[in-house]
């Protein structure tokens, strides 16, 4: 029985002076892929950020699994199973790859990384190199696999596809369908053929206001995506 | 007239002084790296550690027992501040830290002034031991002091290298926000670091005060020095720091051999040539994000 794992009710956000979020009301529930989708510079990625604790909300809440999140710093939001795996593929350059899983582990006391290997096997075989050498798809792995150690409740992937060759997105499109039978996915994305074939909901988000919720597997279409962009 | 015994003597001082020019510049370059503040109150804590070390020779007559309860004094002193002051400033620009670490530098000698005075003092050398290399005697006091720079280099390499908190540090020298999002509290490495670099400085205070006059301002006098080590070897590399020391010190011992107003230059020129070359240092690494 799927029930709501993260809400998000009249969430306002801003930069200094700048607002960038209205009244952003939205939820995701378990086992659920919800993907936002909206032109560079919508809100997209200051939406996750507000959620994952990076940045204080101006008003608003932030609920996941009935705690409330807002207030809370990122690595509390982080420890408490809501990770944000940002859309500059951002790995930590001068470690290797076991290293940079051993920091996930570290965080979560997870220290099992059979579910890991089992999505991203080229994992098991680049441990000793530096992440710093691996390409954009392996540097995106490791971000996913270092995430879901601990099996966190909820994973805000910022562009997770952007910048990667047909082959590896075909390949997480997969391995998010798999992951989202345990975690649920909140994913700001703009390939919207990815998005219409995971997402069970779409949210389309327009000058930093949500202008329409697409609900249903039926409803969620390419044309249905670009008419609110 | 150089000669080797002149020679072999003057490489042998050099890297006793890079040493504790590494100790002291370690503290520094590892605030800059992880936190991104300039960190000039560690040269406080290399004073504190050789005040300390002063006072507890007097007292017990063994100058190891001064130089550990330096090493302490100065860990709990970089703690306090790091608590009271520079948690409220980490966000800010790195030229604040700058200025702010620099009156706490001025306020903490006025300290020691009150409590040590503003006479130099001696501290006795822990052992006139002498050994021969190459047929040139050489102090066994300055070749402990590299032994345990050399140590404390491979420590702390162990730490950062094969301890989760170690390899926590090193992923927050590159980008701290994505250390957070892991679920790691970024503020208690911060604090562990600042006690690390303040109990090395107080070591490197410590181990300098037999080899030179112990008095309030000798941090100040170390000021330029370690702001060279630390710039030519990259700010928050480890191994940049050692190389950079280690030059340094070669460069001063062996300049004053040579011509003694060089000893004073070099450094200096050393520096220039290294930031035109090379701006991020000799093993400064361009991908640090804060």
């Amino acid at each position: 029985m799927s029930r709501e794992i993260l809400s998000v009710k009249g969430l306002n956000a801003a930069y200094g002076e700048a607002k960038v979020l209205f009244d952003i009301d939205m939820s995701v529930n378990t086992g659920q892929i919800v993907a936002c989708v909206g032109r560079n510079g919508a809100g997209k990625t200051t939406l996750l950020k507000s959620i994952a604790g990076f940045l204080k909300p101006t008003s608003g809440s932030v609920t996941a699994d009935n705690t409330l999140l807002s207030g809370m710093k990122s690595y509390d939001v982080a420890k408490f199973g809501v990770k944000y795996i940002p859309q500059d593929k951002k790995v930590f350059f001068d470690l290797t790859v076991r290293e940079n899983l051993e920091l996930g582990s570290y965080a979560t006391k997870d220290y099992n990384w059979d579910q890991v290997i089992a999505y991203f096997p080229k994992l098991r075989l680049l441990m000793e190199r530096k992440a710093g050498h691996l390409s954009g798809g392996e540097r995106q792995m490791l971000m996913i696999g270092r995430a879901i150690l601990g099996r966190p409740k909820v994973l805000l992937i910022d562009e997770p596809t952007e910048g990667l060759a047909p082959g590896i997105v075909a390949q997480l499109k997969s391995t998010f369908r798999e992951i989202s039978l345990k975690t649920s996915l909140l994913i700001v994305e703009q390939n919207l053929p990815l998005v219409c074939a995971i997402a069970d909901k779409v949210y389309a988000v327009k000058d930093g206001r949500i202008v329409a919720e697409l609900g249903d597997k039926e409803s969620i279409s390419v044309a249905a995506c670009e008419r609110y962009l | 007239m150089i000669t080797p015994q002149l020679l072999i003597s003057g490489v042998i001082f050099g890297l006793s002084i890079g040493s504790i020019y590494f100790l002291l510049a370690i503290g520094l370059s590892l605030c800059f790296g992880l936190m991104r503040i300039i960190s000039l109150d560690q040269l406080l804590y290399y004073s504190i550690g050789a005040n300390i070390t002063y006072s507890v020779n007097l007292l017990s007559g063994n100058m190891w027992w001064g130089v550990l309860a330096g090493m302490a004094v100065a860990a709990l002193a970089s703690f306090a501040v790091e608590r009271v002051i520079f948690l409220r400033i980490y966000a800010r620009d790195p030229t604040f830290s700058m200025i702010t670490s620099f009156g706490i530098l001025i306020g903490g000698i006025g300290i020691i002034k009150y409590f040590w005075g503003v006479v130099p003092r001696p501290v006795e050398v822990p052992t006139l031991l002498q050994v021969s290399i190459f047929g040139t005697e050489v102090p066994v006091y300055r070749l402990i002091v590299i032994a345990i720079a050399a140590v404390v280099y491979i420590g702390i390499w162990l730490f950062l290298h094969r301890t989760i908190v170690g390899k926590a540090i090193r992923a927050a020298i590159e980008d701290v926000e994505h250390v957070e999002g892991l679920g790691i509290n970024v503020s208690r490495l911060f604090t562990l670091t600042f006690i690390i670099a303040g109990a090395l400085s107080g070591l490197a205070g410590g181990l300098h005060a037999p080899l030179i006059m112990v008095d309030p301002t000798m941090g100040l006098e170390m000021l330029a020095f370690v702001f060279m080590v630390v710039i030519i070897g990259g700010l928050g590399s480890i191994k940049g720091t050692l190389v950079s020391a280690l030059v340094i010190g070669q460069v001063v011992s062996l300049g004053s051999i040579i011509y003694a107003p060089m000893a004073q230059m070099a450094p200096f020129v050393i520096m220039l040539l290294v930031l035109l070359i090379k701006p991020t240092g000799l093993y400064g690494s361009p991908v640090f994000k804060r």
